[in-house]
């Protein structure tokens, strides 16, 4: 599972804005939301018939598989990275 | 010593080749295995982890440069995830890439394809230069 995201903006005229977000924290905080979540995800399964546990199980795999993945993407002055860990 | 080394000893030894002739083919069989080993060993060893794209442009004098690496586990994570798609779905998805012009037909594609193109990845790289950018998808 992801421990920590890094976002990286840099633009011209501004000043360079750098964020670590540790996961786990933020999911505590937003425990409520994910619920929801799940809970609309499980709604939309069984509307469409597909199954839940399947559909649950490869949204974990997205998720846990995510550590590693990095997003650097630079245009003229300006710069995004986003480096999940 | 190799099969086909040992054939040609023995058609040497048959007396079907001179020694001259023997000596022609092991030369040109030692050519044509010198590449394949080559090869071989300018792969990383070990099993490969990241799919990374590395795109570095220059439109209208501005340089723009992207470099992305995505696990490759994210990748079947994705396949999987796919195969879930219902099949009315699929059809819908069929009947618009058919409409962009993109004839393909999605429910022909099994999950099982997807993981085997996946799991042959490594084996990819593909290399585009051109005047204004460069392009190179490998697996490290």
């Amino acid at each position: 599972m992801p421990q920590l995201v890094t976002v990286k903006v840099n633009r011209p005229d501004r000043r360079p804005v750098r964020v670590w977000v540790p996961v786990l924290p933020v999911a505590l905080v937003l425990l409520p939301v994910v619920v929801l979540v799940v809970l609309a995800a499980i709604v939309a399964c069984v509307v469409f018939r597909i199954g839940v546990a399947r559909a649950l199980g490869a949204a974990w795999r997205v998720i846990s598989a995510l550590p590693g993945a990095r997003f650097d993407i630079e245009h003229c002055r300006t710069a995004v990275l986003v480096a999940i860990r | 010593m190799t099969e086909q080394r040992k054939d040609i000893l023995d058609l040497l030894v048959a007396g079907k080749i001179t020694a001259e002739e023997a000596e022609q083919l092991i030369a040109a069989l030692e050519r044509d295995q010198a590449p394949t080993t080559a090869s071989h060993d300018a792969r990383p060893k070990g099993k490969v982890k990241y799919l990374r794209v590395l795109v570095d442009a220059t439109d209208l004098g501005e340089r723009s440069r992207v470099n992305v690496r995505v696990p490759l586990q994210l990748l079947r994570a994705g396949v999987r995830l796919a195969a879930l798609i219902p099949p009315q779905a699929l059809v819908k998805a069929n009947a618009s890439l058919s409409d962009s012009g993109v004839p393909i037909d999605l429910t022909q594609l099994k999950p099982e394809q997807l993981e085997a193109l996946v799991e042959h990845l490594d084996e990819v790289t593909v290399e585009v230069d051109s005047p204004d950018a460069t392009v190179r998808v490998f697996c490290e």
